[in-house]
């Protein structure tokens, strides 16, 4: 099982469009694939027009493995579950032990249930805590989408700085640029500097700026299922190949 | 009501969304309808089974009552299940019976198309998929919905409602039933209601009026050479109607009787090589084994042989059942048999079929037990060859009477009966393959006696075997009939079949 934690500490960037499309990606090879939403703010649910449950705002309810198990939904997609939760920091800290614990009775229950997740993806809240800092160990990758603009350069700066002082492995990082305007001088120089200076932070996709992008919430569903040819959907492919398979797209 | 994560209902009729009152239902047929065919052997033991195989798009795909699928690329009508390609199906259906052949049961169309049940979001909360088969007689849905995680409720509604629309819920039988309502599948042994004081008349006419129709039901199997049981389906039907005929001493007059024993026997001989030559080419592997590889050359010679004639011998009795002589024939028994109106009574034809039973039972088993007491080592094989005919006929008039009787008694009585008839069957089978082969050697040889070297040897390397085999065979007799006669079942004869005479 992998943990793919998406992550910002800036807002606005485009983490639960990247967070619903990797987590479709993923599905689309025929993974069994989990989507966390633990963004009170994010939207992940809300993408695959998941009604929220009411058992989440229970606060006891991670101890509960049954309760746990049954917040579960299945999309649309085949092998795609949302958890449409908001956790807290306690409960997100003992999810991601038990889900790490091939003996916890959260990890046999789901197994018995027949998901046993191949993939678990985390839509996470933009701030630092105590929480994020689980993220980061826990998590196998953290993929970080960042707005070429010298403000976004300065919270990814926050972020490796963060990752120095708790002696963090830098490697789990795989930056990317969202919500590319390729027209912008700005954005062009931003890019090239920031790749510069971050040599093996950065991924060589990016993912444009894009109206299909922002339709996501009228579609209420991933950009390829309602714009499959189009430039936005072929880019979290080509960010989902490079991620998994360390594939570059020549295109 | 609980159901599985994924569970199949049968709906006879076409498929309209509309129906299903109180879902929100989304149905995307695929854009072509393809021809299908439903496959299964004569008496539809797959249907029997609680599944269904269909051939369609190239594919074969067998289904069962939880919802299950079974998929392989592969054709299957005409073929026997252990001689398709390896694959899921044929895994599926290991327990077929392996000497009957897949054949056509119906066939028609099927389009099939992918089912969603949507809340207020136009969120999926249950999946589905329908296959809809449509033939000439009627059409049938069947939907399969599966259960998504965290819909429960809406999965259980869902389920609630296609009940609630007339559709049976994991029974696919309804299949056949809703694309050919009326047919009854065919049942080799169908059952007979009898009533204790029936007069026997009436329970022979019952008897052969039944049998006349099993017999009617595999003529078109025998001509299209379905498989090998439908001759002997064929034959057997005939064999117990002709059993009645002479069992049933006194029903009709001496006159009818000998008149209808021939009658019946006429039908049958023009069967009897077809059915020789069948069991031989079904025993053939049995053969190979049985010589070692030097000799095998011999048999194929012999197969070639066998082969050859059967070929010969079927298109003569498939023009002979085809013939305008047999259909009015078989008619006209039909006819004849239809009442007792037609039937010139005997002095036992108004006995009550409970009484007349208690009879002919007992005296049969009387006489069994009188020939295989005396039987000893010394005994002359024909004796041996006595008693199988007798064992028989006891079984056909335990089999003609048993409604009348505790099934669980004769259920007793039987299986020791059954061991001893197996093993006088098999003691009969090589007797009549030493006789077969001897025949074969001598209408292989030339004016001089003289025979092709490979066939000579094959033959007298199988005869050696055989006439061991018998012999063995023969030494369990004794054995297996002391079985038959413990006292638990000599008592339970008499207390079925003699007590009223104590």
């Amino acid at each position: 099982m992998k943990i793919i934690a998406c992550y910002s500490n800036k807002g606005g960037v485009g983490k639960t469009a990247t967070s619903v499309n990797l987590a479709h990606a993923y599905a689309a090879v025929g993974k069994l694939v989990l989507l966390c939403d633990l963004d009170p703010q994010g939207a992940s649910g809300f993408y695959f027009r998941v009604k929220p449950s009411k058992k989440l705002t229970d606060a006891r309810f991670f101890e509960d493995v049954k309760r746990f198990t049954g917040a579960i939904r299945a999309s649309d997609f085949e092998g795609l579950d949302i958890l449409p939760a908001n956790l807290t920091y306690r409960d997100f800290d003992v999810f991601l032990s038990r889900m790490r614990n091939s003996r916890s009775r959260l990890k046999k229950a789901l197994t018995a249930a027949g998901s046993d997740y191949d993939v678990i993806i985390l839509d996470c809240p933009p701030n630092f805590s105590t929480l994020s800092e689980n993220i980061f160990k826990a998590a196998d990758q953290i993929v970080v989408p960042v707005i070429p603009t010298t403000l976004s350069e300065r919270t990814f700066e926050q972020l490796v700085g963060f990752f120095d002082e708790h002696r963090l492995p830098k490697k789990k990082l795989k930056a990317f640029f969202s919500m590319v305007q390729q027209r912008k001088t700005l954005h062009q120089q931003m890019m090239e500097k920031m790749r510069k200076a971050y040599r093996k932070r950065f991924m060589r996709s990016s993912i444009p700026f894009a109206a299909d992008i922002e339709k996501m919430g009228q579609h209420r569903a991933p950009v390829v299922t309602y714009a499959p040819r189009g430039a936005a959907g072929a880019a979290y492919q080509a960010l989902y190949n490079e991620l998994e398979n360390g594939v570059v797209s020549t295109k | 009501m609980s159901y599985e994560t994924e569970t199949l209902f049968v709906l006879r009729g076409a498929f309209d969304p509309a129906e299903f009152v109180g879902l929100n239902l989304r149905y995307d047929p695929e854009p072509a309808s393809k021809p299908f065919v439903l496959l299964d052997c004569h008496d539809q033991s797959i249907r029997a089974s609680g599944r269904t195989l269909l051939e369609f798009g190239g594919s074969l795909h067998l289904l069962d009552g939880q919802g299950a699928r079974w998929s392989q690329r592969s054709k299957g009508k005409g073929r026997f299940v252990q001689d398709l390609p390896g694959g899921p199906v044929r895994d599926a259906l290991h327990r077929f019976p392996k000497l009957r052949a897949l054949m056509e049961i119906t066939s028609g169309v099927v389009e099939e198309g992918s089912l969603a049940v949507l809340d207020d979001l136009e969120k999926t909360q249950v999946r589905g998929r329908v296959t809809v088969l449509s033939t000439a007689n009627g059409q049938a849905t069947i939907i399969r919905l599966s259960r998504l995680r965290g819909y429960d409720k809406a999965y259980l509604r869902a389920c609630d409602a296609m009940l609630a629309a007339g559709s049976d819920r994991a029974d696919l039988s309804a299949i056949v039933q809703a694309l050919e309502p009326g047919e009854a599948p065919y049942r080799a042994k169908p059952e007979i209601t009898l009533g204790r004081s029936e007069p026997s008349i009436q329970v022979a006419t019952d008897i052969i009026f039944t049998f006349l129709k099993v017999a009617r039901q595999n003529e078109s199997g025998v001509i299209a050479d379905i498989d090998t049981e439908f001759l002997h389906d064929y034959r057997v039907s005939l064999r117990r109607i002709r059993s009645v005929i002479s069992l049933f001493k006194g029903v009709c007059s001496d006159d009818q009787t000998a008149t209808l024993k021939k009658t019946f026997s006429d039908l049958m001989t023009p069967t009897g090589r077809v059915r020789d030559l069948d069991v031989y080419l079904l025993e053939k592997d049995i053969y190979y084994s049985l010589v070692p590889h030097t000799l095998h050359p011999g048999l194929d010679a012999m197969f070639g042989q066998f082969q050859k004639e059967r070929m010969q011998e079927l298109s003569r009795l498939t023009r002979r059942l085809r013939s305008k002589a047999y259909q009015s024939q078989m008619a006209e028994l039909t006819a004849l048999f239809s009442t007792t109106e037609g039937l010139q009574p005997g002095p036992n034809a108004q006995r009550g079929a409970y009484d007349y039973a208690c009879a002919l039972i007992w005296k049969r088993y009387r006489k069994v037990c009188k020939i295989a007491r005396s039987i000893t080592p010394e005994t002359p094989d024909e004796t041996v060859h006595d008693l199988r005919i007798d064992c028989k006929k006891l079984r056909y008039l335990m089999e003609f009477f048993a409604p009348l009787f505790d099934a669980k008694d004769f259920k007793s009585i039987l299986k020791p009966l059954k061991k001893l008839q197996d093993n006088l069957g098999l003691f009969n089978d090589y007797s009549v393959q030493q006789e077969a082969l001897q025949q074969f050697s001598a209408q292989q040889s030339n004016a001089q006696g003289r025979v092709d070297v490979k066939i000579g040897l094959a033959v007298g390397g199988l005869i050696a075997v055989l006439d061991q085999r018998q012999r063995a065979e023969r030494d369990r007799v004794i054995d297996n009939f002391q079985q038959f006669d413990a006292p638990e079942t000599r008592q339970l004869f008499r207390h079925l079949f003699h007590q009223s005479k104590e």
